[in-house]
């Protein structure tokens, strides 16, 4: 047995919890932003006004398009290259690192904001119109109407999906490792790399993810049958 | 260009509920309603009868502007509207803030009853009073109970709507449209949608409202209902108005060869 297989599971247990509860505070904090974005994306994708249609629809459409991957790299060095030039040119010197965790958080949320996006628009435009006009007629403010009328009844319609971005939104959290930043998947890879017990600590991996998911989802199916507690459960077709 | 214009004060007396001079309303090519006037008196019922698009949903559309006439001008509650109109007197735009003062004093009662499905019964009587006219949560619920007893519903408050059948989700609709202590009542064929035989819960809860002199205009293919219930018919045809008058002149007397056709089964 050589050194550095001497450190086993517990050795590493501190650093991989720490590393899954940096991996959910990220998912966390970029699926609210991304929610938000997805929020007022779909609200422009279905304004009246051409531009901000245009705008919204450029978002969903490029970042959808780009693979996540890529966009971490870029916004990472790219995004510091800039703020370093920017810097340097009001008379700062020195170079400008971006914080990994905002990194992290900014580009899974802007990523996440334009697949809402859609997830939303899709569920707003289901909600049957008589409801709306009902609201309209009884003399609402477009305020009044979007948070006590849209929000509640897209909802049952927009969960199945928002339950699958968060689902993808966890396991792409594993991205971030590759600018350095030690969240779950990083963590991990340290771990099998210094000990060789590549398997152990693999499945651990695995082991914790699917732990995460099947706890949202057990989370997200009770949130569901909530906001459809006014809804008969429709007879199988 | 769009120039926003008071409307030429169509003289708003203080005793008409709507009044309304030549509105006009197109989608596109088609022109649903080519030339229509209607006046409708404080304490009055008025039905507008007519085959299917004659125009008649629109117009009551039109009373509350979820449809927005291209030409014309209308008053409601004593409050001329006003529209944006464009150099040739076409209508192009509203004011958002009166159009929402409005719509507080005007409430509706739909064919497929448009409750909202989240909120329970009392949730959907208490909604607008509280979001659109400000009122305590406590007095809402008052007041939702009350207008709940109204309708006979008072037992199915935290209920929700889809539990409810169709001729007791209309009556929960018309307990919501009560709620805001509208000045006047529009109803779009508010039966239309029911299964016969529940017909009548509805409309004898609207036989009450006229009773006690409630400002109604309903829009209505039960004829004897509408002879019954009206101080005023108005034969909508081709988006003219083909007869106007008291349920006798409409039903009995009309010179006018389509109405009477139309009418023929009820006279």
């Amino acid at each position: 047995m050589n050194k550095v297989s001497q450190e086993g599971l517990l050795d590493w247990a501190g650093p991989i919890l720490q590393g899954a509860l940096t991996t959910l505070e990220i998912a966390v904090l970029a699926y609210a932003i991304g929610l938000l974005l997805g929020l007022v994306g779909a609200s422009a994708r279905l304004s009246p006004w051409g531009p901000l249609r245009g705008l919204a629809t450029v978002y969903s459409t490029a970042v959808r398009a780009v693979p996540e991957l890529l966009l971490i790299i870029l916004l990472y060095y790219a995004g510091s290259q800039a703020l370093t030039a920017l810097t340097n040119a009001l008379g700062l010197p020195g170079q400008v690192a971006i914080n990994g965790f905002v990194t992290a958080v900014g580009v899974l949320a802007f990523v996440q904001g334009a697949y809402m996006t859609e997830v939303l628009r899709g569920a707003i435009l289901a909600i049957p119109r008589g409801q709306l006009e009902a609201a309209d007629a009884f003399g609402f403010s477009a305020w009044t109407r979007f948070h006590r009328i849209v929000i509640p009844a897209m909802l049952p319609n927009a969960l199945p999906g928002m339950s699958n971005l968060w689902l993808i939104l966890i396991k792409d959290t594993a991205l971030i490792s590759v600018i350095g930043f030690s969240e779950l998947f990083f963590t991990v890879q340290q771990a099998a790399a210094s000990t060789r017990a590549h398997f152990l600590f693999y499945a651990a991996a695995g082991v914790i993810y699917l732990a995460m998911t099947l706890t949202s989802t057990a989370l997200f199916t009770r949130l569901e049958r909530r906001v459809r507690r006014g809804q008969p459960l429709r007879e199988e077709v | 260009m769009t120039s926003s214009t008071q409307a030429p004060s169509p003289v708003a007396s203080p005793r008409l509920a709507v009044e309304a001079r030549h509105l006009v309303k197109r989608y596109g090519d088609l022109e649903v309603l080519r030339d229509v006037s209607l006046e409708v008196p404080e304490g009055s019922v008025t039905s507008i009868i007519g085959a299917s698009g004659s125009g008649k949903s629109t117009l009551l559309r039109c009373l509350n502007l979820l449809e927005r006439p291209d030409q014309g001008d209308l008053a409601i509650a004593d409050e001329a509207i006003r529209f944006d109109r464009n150099p040739q007197g076409d209508i192009v735009g509203l004011d958002r803030r009166q159009l929402q003062r409005l719509r507080a004093k005007v409430s509706m009662v739909f064919q497929q009853f448009n409750l909202w499905p989240h909120f329970t019964v009392l949730g959907n009587v208490t909604e607008a009073p509280m979001r659109v006219q400000g009122l305590s949560r406590r007095r809402a619920i008052e007041r939702a109970e009350h207008y709940l007893e109204r309708v006979g519903l008072a037992d199915k408050r935290d209920g929700y709507p889809a539990y409810l059948s169709g001729g007791q989700q209309q009556r929960v609709a018309i307990a919501r449209a009560l709620a805001m202590e509208p000045r006047l009542l529009l109803f779009d064929e508010p039966t239309s949608a029911l299964d016969p035989e529940r017909v009548s819960e509805v409309l004898g809860v609207i036989r009450d409202l006229a009773a006690e002199g409630r400002t109604m205009v309903l829009v209505t293919h039960e004829m004897a209902f509408a002879r019954e219930v009206s101080d005023q018919v108005v034969f909508l045809d081709r988006g003219f108005v083909g007869e106007a008058g008291s349920p006798r002149q409409v039903f009995e007397e009309s010179q006018d060869p389509r109405c009477r056709r139309f009418v023929a089964p009820a006279a």
